[in-house]
């Protein structure tokens, strides 16, 4: 019988180093979501990573050429599939500067009051996800307890728990009652209680700070070159918050600061997000103290008459700026709709920032950049 | 208009770009250019050196020229800047993905929906769309649809007609 001949002579055509290709994805349960990152490792170490993008890719931006804003509004729902109230905010916001609609006071604080409860949600799914990334278990199941109280009192409201569609241009589509203040009222005491349990469980576990301190640092620099925004450039120190930087709805009447971090690590990115969250409590508990009477939906018409030429609007999504342009040709449907999602230049980064470190690190470092695939795919 | 951008402008006009002043209220954004595509990346220097950072890229398909828009906005203000630039009778634009590395991507999403050829792109594949649908061009419009690029820029506003009275009635 005839035996296969081992050729046990080296291969002089392959460099004698440790460089070989991994790939992380499409389904690794730490890229949360069809993302594939193509590795050139040498060793543990990482010396070129590449996202390969798309797999998820649903080309919103020519559904919004053949539909009206009504019928395309459960797209804004789907993109960040996380916090889609920024996504529903930005999308009627929009055909409402093109087309000079008022939008009743009580309707931009309804807007205002559950785009920063999805803010919350989140926020609670990111910190969960990202340390279960580094390898704890129990955080994730803490944080979805709160999730859960946040998302009955949306759904309460809006009628779906996590892929909105509750904003109409010229308000929301339904009232806020005082059930939803008083369970909203409550679950603010309970959270700022709960700010400490996750303290106490990360914030001072010395595991996790050797994990993320100094790791995946975003420069200022990096970060105007990429065109970062939201928490990961504000862990950097850049001061950019939309709602601050271009006051958008009724943002301006409400008392919050900007967390900020210094080193742009990926600790940095935890304290901003975490501070964050009580930030937007605050926005909320103010909301509702000011709510106005009211009504709750302009008198719009229902096929909308749009003028010709081009417009934005820039949102702060929970993962950064959020920019719809349009460009209308008249009619009721857009000649071009640009979506502009803050994960994808936030993921650009990814090349530069995780060369040379290790694979365990990439982990902490993309954890750390709150990654919603879907929006980046669109 | 805020002190840091009236001096942007100084210097833009000094550079003889034609920047213009828009109504922010209604267009969302402060200042528009359109752009010869070989002075694109002196101005992309000059923004960069300003802390002016990348939005996004994107195409629009228009006669007689695919047009490519750009925004830029600055962390410290509220200043948004929209470019356009028309690409030449070969759909080819400059890149500026060495000069603004958050392009890079942007770009190639430009390539796969609208097939301009950003010239001097380092990697210019498929990101969004698969590798077999590199010809796809999913964003260009029919000829019917296609509308001039004149067609779509803002004319003295008219005015909203009033609620439908149907509507009322909801």
């Amino acid at each position: 019988m005839e035996t296969a001949q081992l050729n046990l002579e080296p291969a002089t055509d392959i460099p004698h180093d440790n460089r070989y290709y991994l790939n992380m994805g499409p389904q690794h349960p730490s890229t949360h979501g069809v993302l594939r990152v193509l590795l050139e490792m040498d060793g543990e170490y990482i010396i070129n990573p590449q996202p390969v993008l798309g797999y998820g890719h649903r080309m919103h931006e020519k559904m919004a050429e053949h539909k009206n804003w009504m019928a395309f509004m459960p797209n804004t729902g789907r993109m960040d599939y996380a916090a889609a109230l920024p996504y529903n905010h930005g999308y009627v916001a929009l055909y409402e500067r093109l087309c000079g609609i008022e939008v009743p006071e009580r309707a931009e604080y309804i807007r205002v009051i559950t785009s920063e409860l999805n803010r919350l949600v989140s926020h609670h799914l990111w910190l969960g996800a990202f340390l279960l990334d580094l390898g704890a278990f129990t955080p994730i199941l803490y944080t979805f307890i709160d999730r859960e109280k946040v998302l009955d009192i949306l759904e309460d409201i809006t009628g779906s728990r996590l892929t909105y569609c509750y904003f109409r241009v010229g308000g929301v589509s339904k009232d806020i009652d005082d059930k939803f203040v008083e369970r909203t009222r409550e679950f603010i005491k309970y959270q700022r209680q709960r700010f400490d349990v996750y303290n106490k469980l990360v914030t001072g576990n010395i595991i996790f700070i050797k994990r993320a301190e100094g790791v995946g640092v975003i420069s200022k620099d990096m970060a105007l070159r990429y065109g970062v925004t939201g928490p990961v450039a504000r862990g950097s120190g850049i001061n950019y918050d939309v709602r601050k930087n271009e006051p958008y709805s009724v943002y301006s009447k409400f008392d919050f600061e900007i967390p900020l971090g210094q080193n742009g690590d990926s600790l940095d990115r935890y304290m901003v997000r975490l501070n964050e969250m009580e930030q937007s409590l605050r926005i909320i508990e103010q909301a509702l103290d000011q709510l106005p009477e009211g009504p709750y939906l302009a008198k719009a018409p229902k096929k909308l008459k749009m003028p010709v030429g081009d417009s934005s609007f820039s949102v702060e999504a929970a993962r950064g700026e959020l920019t719809y342009y349009m460009i209308s040709g008249g009619g009721d449907i857009p000649y071009r709709l640009k979506i502009r999602v803050p994960s994808y230049s936030n993921l650009s980064v990814l090349p530069e920032l995780g060369q040379g470190i290790l694979l365990s690190d990439l982990v902490t470092a993309m954890g750390s950049l709150d990654l919603v695939i879907p929006e980046i795919d669109r | 208009m805020h002190p840091a951008t009236e001096k942007l402008v100084s210097l833009l006009k000094e550079k003889s770009f034609a920047v213009e002043a828009c109504d922010y209220a209604q267009r969302g954004y402060h200042l528009e250019i359109d752009l010869e595509a070989d002075r694109l990346r002196e101005l992309a220097q000059c923004l960069l050196a300003e802390e002016m950072y990348l939005v996004f890229v994107g195409g629009l398909h228009v006669a007689p020229a695919i047009e490519v828009v750009y925004q830029f906005a600055s962390y410290d203000r509220a200043c948004r800047l929209v470019v356009r630039v028309a690409a030449d009778g070969d759909n080819k634009v400059p890149t500026i993905s060495d000069i603004y590395h958050g392009a890079n991507w942007h770009e190639r999403e430009t390539r796969d929906f609208f097939g301009v050829d950003f010239v001097g792109h380092p990697n210019l594949i498929p990101l969004i769309l698969a590798e077999e649908d590199v010809d796809l061009k999913p964003l260009l419009k029919a000829d019917d649809d296609l509308k001039e690029s004149a067609a779509l820029r803002w004319v003295t506003v008219e005015e909203q007609p009033e609620t439908e009275e149907k509507a009322d009635k909801d």
